[in-house]
């Protein structure tokens, strides 16, 4: 009645279920409900799993009387490098106990990965005697599992040793690197296309003497460490208001892209005309000029600034002034765009906590320098 | 066999096919509803309307593809069921019919994008735009605010601030500006328009008109937390002359309570105990001072409900529990088109025959709300567990008024009228 693969399954339910029970009643706390949680998923999982296997008798249409039935396998099982890696794993787990978290949870994972190829293979290996059906039958449980994950791994191999190499060297060497990288990986694989006969072992050696490479560039570099990374000034209501350095202003319009992305949703157009006024456009409203802006409270205000004017300028919105806790008046707040060259555009996000009316002066937009001119914020 | 076995068997398969027959009708069935309040299939304006001119053909279309794809798929799994034969010999590939089977559903498609396209065009339109009305949502409940300007042809000199019911003229395009607080909701009134993401950040449009007079009943259709199927909205829909009035209401001046009356009691307990979050405009302090609310300080998404006009509105705490009682919501809900605008703009005073007693307010559901508004609604209220919020709350927590203080705050709150 049970086919081969579900007998497999149906172990596993059985295990993860007496598992469950164990761990739920006696493990408490977050890590028991994480556990119980995660072993009921993996019951239920084996479960549909197992049925599916037996509905369908192993997804094997050709063969009416499945190969169990001919008779079991008596042969001891093989050699297995499982055994190893899974040593390996434990001897990990000893180690990560007492150095690093990253170390311990690496070792469960390799312990996890290595006993359930263990498992599969020892059973596999002596589920009929028929030793081709035996194979197919290894790779039709495993690949799903495996391919996915070598890939995986394959891809962390190579992105993780670059990136920690980008971010060793410095920053026009690491330009140099990702180049160098590149070209190489491109001249490669072409020298291998232009190759059809080369031998399976030659490409695999190829491949792994690379990536071993990687790894060792990419652990060199890790150690080595970053390189020094500048911190740049961040936008204050004294840049705002025009009461920074001309040397912290200087390096903070310097950063602005001037960008726009076609995908931003923004509330409003601000503009400052060729003839310097400041006007706004509200967006889904009639293209007429306004001259206040009714915003939200609580919820972050997308505007999209553009200076069309001949001087490069900054969009500046007066956020308030509000007594301290301890009675004492407070300082004003607000907050800005960097300066935007004539022509460009910048989205100006800001976000107003409390009404109009808890506030001692008047909120609105302007642009230092555009005397008289200003966009009345109204934030019932 | 003998007859009498094959009598039973024949039975047992009837019983079986009857059984199915039962269970798919029910299935079919559930799907009608009388009064259905957000049934897409009966537009009540141009947007609705527009899309149901697209959907009722694509669904057709899609019914007559399906019956012929499970009919062809049925057929074959009867007449080839396995009976114990060999396995029939096995084909691959057949051009003329794989050539058929993609060109045939691309044509399929090709005539049914035309319209749905233009559909989508129209509307995105925005030209004709003669209102604009924001729309915010959090968790629970959608806040509106009308910017000032005109909205058709009434003009809103100052910010309207109000939630649950969206007010509108009509016979007028009004444009939503929709985004959110916190998580991604969904604004969705079936009919009147499709359903438009509320997305913090971002901001959507959507456009809203409705033909006559009536009210249309919405639901957040993006699931966004515990509350998720409590967080219901309708739009309103009144004449030019009704939202005329709706309006001058709604910016009308605070009308403080009697001195010495049980409302003016209220005031002080509503300062006490509510105006942390919600505000009132117009109130002040006894030095005169305004009373400002600062829920950014206790509530994650920064707001709660605006209450000056509160019983201007059918229902509250996400639009879920009515103000009317049952007879006069459905009153509401059922009257024509042409007595609907004076109806709905007496809110809960509708029928006070001296516009002071209140026949058609459901006290008791408010009274249980402030009792305790979390055995009313799931919300993340509990003040013993908001490590991750940083010690602000999801919702109205339970604030322990006493029956003295609930008495107090529905005077004082019949009067934000």
């Amino acid at each position: 009645m049970f086919t081969t693969g579900s007998k497999l399954f149906i172990g596993a339910t059985v295990v993860s279920l007496v598992s469950t029970i164990v761990v739920g009643a006696t493990t408490g706390g977050a890590i028991g409900m994480s556990a119980t949680i995660g072993l009921i998923t993996a019951t239920v999982v084996f479960a549909l799993v197992a049925g599916l296997n037996v509905a369908n008798r192993d997804g094997n249409v050709t063969v009416d009387t499945p190969a169990e039935s001919t008779g079991a396998a008596d042969r001891g099982p093989g050699q297995s490098m499982w055994p190893m890696i899974m040593a390996v794993g434990l001897a990990g787990l000893v180690v990560g106990a007492v150095s690093k978290p990253v170390v311990f949870k690496a070792a469960v994972v390799v312990i996890l990965a290595a006993g359930l190829e263990w498992l599969v293979q020892s059973y596999t290996s002596r589920a009929t005697a028929d030793a081709a059906y035996n194979k197919k039958l290894h790779q039709r449980l495993l690949h799903p599992l495996e391919f996915p994950v070598l890939g995986t791994v394959v891809i962390a191999a190579v992105v993780y040793p670059l990136s920690r190499l980008f971010l060793a060297a410095p920053k026009e060497g690491s330009l140099i690197a990702a180049i160098v990288v590149s070209v190489l990986i491109f001249v490669t694989i072409t020298l291998i296309a232009r190759r059809p006969g080369l031998g399976k072992g030659t490409v695999a050696g190829i491949g792994a003497v690379s990536l071993l490479a990687l790894v060792g560039i990419g652990v060199a570099s890790a150690v080595g460490g970053q390189r020094h990374i500048e911190v740049h000034p961040e936008i204050t209501a004294a840049v705002c208001l025009g009461e920074a350095s001309e040397a912290e202003l200087e390096e903070i319009d310097h950063l602005a892209s001037q960008q726009v992305s076609l995908g931003s949703a923004v509330a409003a157009t601000v503009k400052i005309t060729s003839d310097d006024r400041l006007v706004a456009f509200i967006n889904g409203a009639p293209a007429v000029e306004y001259h206040e802006l009714t915003v939200a409270r609580a919820s972050n205000v997308n505007v999209l600034f553009r200076n069309e004017s001949s001087e490069p300028r900054r969009l500046t919105a007066r956020l308030g002034t509000f007594a301290a806790a301890d009675g004492t008046a407070g300082s004003e707040n607000a907050d800005c765009t960097t300066a935007v060259d004539p022509g460009k555009e910048l989205i100006f996000t800001f976000r107003v906590s409390k009404p109009a009316l808890a506030s001692s002066t008047p909120y609105s937009l302007f642009a230092p320098g555009l005397e008289g001119q200003e966009i009345k914020l109204l934030v019932p | 066999m003998d007859r009498s076995e094959s009598n039973v068997r024949t039975l047992g398969r009837k019983t079986k096919q009857y059984a199915w027959l039962a269970a798919g009708a029910a299935a079919l069935l559930a799907g009608c509803a009388k009064d259905a309040p957000q049934d897409t299939f009966r537009p009540a304006g141009p947007n609705a309307r527009d899309i149901d001119t697209v959907a009722r053909p694509v669904f057709w279309t899609a019914l007559v593809v399906a019956v012929i794809v499970v009919v062809a798929v049925g057929y074959a799994m009867w007449k080839y069921r396995d009976r114990g034969q060999d396995i029939p010999e096995q084909t691959h590939g057949n051009p003329k019919l794989e050539i058929a089977l993609t060109i045939l559903p691309a044509i399929i498609l090709a005539a049914i994008s035309v319209p749905t396209v233009a559909t989508v065009f129209k509307l995105d339109k925005k030209d004709d735009t003669a209102c604009i009305i924001n729309v915010t949502g959090q968790q629970w409940w959608w806040e509106y605010d009308y910017p000032t300007g005109k909205c058709g042809d009434v003009e809103i000199t100052e910010p309207i601030v109000t939630s649950g019911e969206l007010v509108l003229p009509i016979d007028t395009p009004v444009l939503l500006r929709i985004t959110s607080r916190d998580v991604i909701h969904s604004y969705w009134i079936p009919r009147l328009n499709g359903k438009r993401d509320a997305v913090p950040g971002r901001l959507h449009t959507l456009r809203m008109q409705a033909d006559e007079p009536g009210i249309y009943m919405g639901q957040c259709t993006e699931f966004c937390g515990l509350s998720h199927s409590r967080m219901r909205e309708a739009a309103i829909s009144l004449t030019m002359a009704d939202f005329q009035t709706w309006v001058d209401n709604q910016t009308a001046e605070y009308s403080a309570p009697e001195a010495g009356s049980l409302a003016a009691i209220g005031e002080s307990t509503y300062i006490a105990q509510c105006s942390k979050c919600h505000q009132v405009n117009g109130l002040a302090n006894a030095d005169g001072t305004p009373v400002l609310a600062d829920p950014d300080q206790y509530v994650v998404s920064g707001v709660a409900p605006n209450l000056s006009k509160l019983m201007t509105r059918t229902a509250f705490a996400g639009w879920t529990f009515d103000l009317l009682t049952e007879e006069c919501r459905d009153e509401l809900w059922r009257a024509p088109s042409a007595e609907f605008g004076a109806l709905y703009l007496q809110g809960v005073y509708m029928h006070s025959p001296d516009g002071v007693a209140t026949p058609c307010f459901d006290e008791a559901r408010l009274r249980e709300w402030l009792r305790d508004p979390t055995a009313m609604k799931p919300m993340f209220a509990d003040p013993t567990n908001l490590e991750s919020t940083g010690g602000k709350y999801r919702g109205m927590p339970n604030l322990n008024l006493n029956e003295d203080q609930i008495d107090e705050l529905i005077a004082y709150l019949l009067d934000r009228k």
